[in-house]
């Protein structure tokens, strides 16, 4: 059993390790953290989580782009695919669960990836549709999954359009669940007219919106 | 019936422009291929697989809305399909042009074996040159339209994967880096070959260079060098002008754009998201400035709102030194309103004449 | 968009027609207040939900296109299923263009027996078609009232199968039903005329139902043709001038008795669809403004060039009639008709459709 000091540490290295986008040493790191004995849900969260936060940070102050944040990501998927199988279940409570879909007629998928990738690092259980996603589907895997939340990206002003009808039809089926909209053409009046229940300017102000709607 | 009737024809105005002579007035460049599809109602998967459709319907609805220059060909997933890659048609209601289905390369492996397209046959080549022999019938700029370096290096591995390798492979940044940028010299080698310099206006759009993406270092290291070696390939063949869509958030890119030689004059194609006076002061002195009407008002926006926008604009960019063509900031969305298209002629009816 | 410079206003085009002089070209019309309305980028019900918007939509169009709006043409002002209490909602979708009955007013033979006469300031769409006719006044337009024939109006108040069933088992009941209809039209034209003043009207009138698709010659003169001739002697009593009739869908068969007995005040406009020869129209009715006809299926389904070469044969047939010839779809110009075509129209008068000076 590591000591206080010593599991401090290596959380801290973790956090580094991730925000030097390092995947081999985030890795290792938490290969320790199991040796160790430290708590490897207090790894995913200090740890890794931790690290992925100050990553957003560097994202907004525009010190991080896309290329970092990629890269930032799979290393704390790599130290996850290490910690997960230790969990106990009830340290697998999660934040809340999300769906996300880039809309029909766009293929533009690097803004959703990172949104996908904030929220799974601050706990949410996160389910994919990919891109190009119609909007029958939507509703379909919001059915099924039963998230609280679905994020709608577009890229395109044409494949804008879209979404007031796939938030009409959500709403229709589930008038609880809330809607997070996102991406280069939406604004604030955008998605305020087309009905959604918030709108992120870019990822890490899409899980603080998320968190807010579900209180 | 209502316009101002032009002083000059549109040939007249546009070479007029380019050759730093006085014009009527502020010219209306197009960058509208879905909606004149839309326009006309055909679908917008016409405007890239059938050159003799796409150029008359662009045709049409430039006349019907008052656009100077001429129909364009090109689209932004250029590179998918001439490196060996496959795209689809854009379909349905909410599509807006070619999308990449595949990737050439898929793996770091696959970027060794990478040749580079035969300019005659590769991907959507034969048709762009089916359109360019139409401009040079109907006397219009002759364009070729590719990808800026950087976006075709992302067309051919993915955005994502050129961003990863970016930081742990840079080696195979710069060899995709590098068959990008012989690949654009090689075709407008083909277009000038086939047309003359003097008539080849080559537009390079580079949309995944954008700061939403690239930090301007990344940008300095990876894109600027590229850029200027094509660019000055390209001046050296005998092209008078460049056009570059800068497409994007691209300000903290800008300093880096101004080293780039788009000819004399350029052509410096700008979005929204950039300021009139940014845009002068960069490009100013060295290029005629395009733009930028923001997309979102065009489509969504009442015609007040945008006929404000369209005005101001104007006010702001009329008297750049090297001049002034006004445009939306990226395509312009093909679901428009026509009335909001009308009104943006309307604008310059109303504020772009030089007196 | 390279259009000539126009010699005379709107109003003064449309004044020269009607005093039978060679206005400086040929005229456009069309009756559009849906497809303006997309046309602006807003959704088709607003056409009947929002008269600011569907108005300034209509004034759009106008200018974008060149038209003359002599008159504009709203919306229906009577809503015959509406006003006498029938279920219609607005349209909805991408596919509807025009309101949708969802239950008609009279479904029995009892029901005409209780039929109540609408209140003619506050039923139906009315409120809606006042303020229209108040920006149109604003505007220096002339307000416009848009009804159908009283044989239309009735058959939209039973549903036009039940009516024609009628009109041979129980012509008494469409008697009754076309006088409800008159009485309505002309309470609410005792209205406009009130609050707006006789002379600044321009009366609108379409008559679907009275096509030759659907009924005989015969049932024509018997049971539409005296209404026509009511119409106008009530028009003429109220001091109304200006009439624009939509003789709509294929009336070949009803020319010749509505031209024995043309009952409006000459020139009218009369706007006839693709069905009748404009030729056939113009000397049948040699003292009217003939109006018309482009196939509205081409507009919509077309291309520019054929459209363009569909308004040249037009304008080349239409334009020397005597009476005088304003160009026109057939009938409502399609909703989700490509800009380019509309434009098509346009640029085709341009080219071929100015007189001498």
């Amino acid at each position: 059993m590591a000591s206080e000091e010593k599991t401090r540490e290596i959380l801290k290295a973790i956090q580094d390790a991730v925000v030097g986008y390092d995947e081999e040493t985030c890795e290792r790191l938490c290969s320790s953290v199991l040796e160790e004995g430290i708590d490897p849900h207090r790894a995913v969260v200090e740890g890794l989580t931790g690290g992925m936060e100050r990553v957003g940070e560097l994202y907004n102050s525009q010190e991080y782009f896309v290329p970092e944040l990629l890269l930032c990501a799979d290393a704390l998927n790599a130290g996850l695919n290490v910690l997960k199988p230790h969990l106990k279940i009830e340290d697998a409570a999660r934040k809340g669960k999300l769906l996300i879909g880039v809309v029909e007629g766009d293929i533009h998928d690097i803004g959703k990836n990172l949104v996908r990738i904030m929220f799974e690092a601050a706990g949410w259980d996160v389910y994919d549709l990919g891109n190009n996603v119609k909007i029958e589907r939507f509703v379909e895997e919001q059915k099924k999954a039963n998230t609280d939340i679905v994020a709608l990206s577009a890229l395109m002003t044409t494949s804008m359009l879209a979404m007031p009808k796939i938030i009409g039809a959500l709403k229709a089926q589930n008038p609880g669940v809330k809607v997070l909209v996102g991406g280069a053409p939406l604004s604030q009046e955008i998605a305020q007219r087309y009905g959604a229940d918030a709108y992120a300017p870019d990822a890490v102000a899409a899980v603080k919106r998320a968190a807010d709607l579900i209180g | 019936m209502s316009m101002r009737p032009d002083m000059m024809s549109n040939k007249e105005r546009i070479d007029a422009l380019l050759k730093g002579r006085p014009i009527d007035r502020v010219p209306h460049f197009p960058f509208i291929p879905g909606f004149c599809a839309r326009n006309v109602g055909y679908p917008i998967a016409v405007m890239y697989s059938d050159a003799g459709k796409s150029f008359d319907a662009q045709q049409k609805t430039m006349e019907q809305y008052g656009f100077d220059w001429g129909p364009l060909y090109g689209y932004a997933s250029y590179g998918t399909w001439e490196f060996g890659g496959t795209i689809k048609m854009p379909e349905g209601d909410y599509e807006q042009a070619p999308a990449h289905v595949t990737f050439p390369v898929q793996s770091e492996a696959d970027v060794a074996g990478l040749q580079l397209p035969d300019v005659k046959k590769a991907g959507c080549l034969p048709t762009a040159m089916a359109f360019s022999h139409l401009q040079e019938k109907s006397d219009t700029p002759i364009s070729v339209i590719c990808g800026g370096n950087f976006t075709i290096a992302g067309n051919i591995c993915s955005v994502e994967t050129l961003c990863r390798w970016m930081l742990k492979k840079p080696d195979l940044v710069h060899a995709l880096l590098r068959l990008a940028t012989d690949h654009i010299v090689d075709l407008v080698r083909y277009w000038v070959e086939t047309f003359g310099a003097d008539r080849v206006i080559p537009q390079m759009w580079e949309p995944s260079a954008a700061n939403y993406i690239l930090s301007p270092k990344q940008f300095e290291r990876f894109v600027l060098p590229y850029l200027q070696e094509s660019s000055e390939k390209i001046l050296a063949m005998g092209v008078k002008h460049i056009l570059y869509h800068i497409c994007g958030e691209q300000n903290a890119n800008l300093p880096y754009w101004a080293q780039v030689p788009m000819g004399d004059p350029g052509l410096a194609s700008l979005g929204e998201e950039v300021d009139a006076d940014t845009a002068i002061k960069y490009f100013g002195d060295t290029c005629v400035i395009i733009g930028n009407i923001d997309g979102k008002v065009i489509l969504e926006g009442t015609p007040e709102s945008l006929y404000r926008l369209c005005t101001e604009t104007i006010a702001k960019l009329k008297h750049a030194p090297r001049g002034y063509m006004m445009c939306s900031g990226c395509e312009l969305p093909p679901a428009s309103p026509p009335y909001n298209v009308y009104v943006m002629r309307k604008a310059i009816n109303d504020a772009g004449w030089y007196e | 968009m390279k259009l000539k410079q126009d010699r005379m206003s709107s109003a003064e085009r449309i004044d020269s027609l009607f005093n039978y002089r060679r206005p400086d070209h040929v005229p456009i019309t069309m009756i559009a207040p849906t497809f303006s309305c997309r046309n602006a980028g807003l959704p088709v019900r607003v056409a009947y939900s929002d008269p600011q918007l569907n108005f300034y939509a209509m004034q759009w169009a106008a200018e974008q296109y060149a038209w003359d709006q002599a008159p504009q043409i709203v919306r229906h002002t009577v809503v015959e299923a509406m006003d006498f209490g029938g279920d219609v909602r607005l349209p909805e979708g991408e596919y509807e263009g025009a309101l949708m009955v969802k239950s008609y007013p009279v479904k029995s033979e009892s029901d005409v027996e209780g039929l109540k006469m609408p209140e003619p300031d506050k039923t139906g769409m009315i409120g809606i078609a006042a303020e229209l006719g108040r920006l149109q006044e604003a505007h220096g337009l002339p307000v416009t009232f848009v009804s159908r024939s009283p044989f239309t109006i009735a058959s939209n108040v039973c549903g036009l199968q039940q009516f024609c069933k009628w009109l041979i088992k129980k012509p008494e009941l469409c008697e009754r039903l076309m006088k409800a209809a008159f009485d309505h039209t002309f309470n609410v034209l005792r209205y406009w005329a009130d609050t707006f003043g006789a002379e600044k009207i321009f009366v609108f009138m379409s008559s679907p139902s009275e096509s030759n698709q659907v009924i005989s010659p015969k049932q024509f003169e018997k049971f539409a043709l005296p209404y026509h001739l009511l119409y106008h002697e009530r028009l003429k009593a109220l001091g109304i001038k200006r009439f624009y009739f939509h003789v709509c869908g294929e009336q070949n068969l009803n020319l010749p008795s509505l031209a024995d007995a043309p009952p409006w005040e000459h020139p009218a406009i009369l706007s006839f669809g693709h069905e009748v020869d404009l030729e056939t129209a113009a000397q049948r009715f040699p003292k009217d403004i003939i109006c018309g006809n482009i196939e509205p299926a081409i507009i919509q389904t077309g291309s520019p060039q054929q459209v363009y070469e569909l308004a040249r044969t037009t304008l080349e047939k239409g334009k020397g009639i005597p009476g005088g010839f304003i160009l026109s779809a057939g009938c409502e110009l399609p909703v989700a008709s490509p800009a380019a075509n509309v434009f098509a129209i346009t640029k085709a008068v341009d080219d071929f459709g100015w007189y001498a000076e």
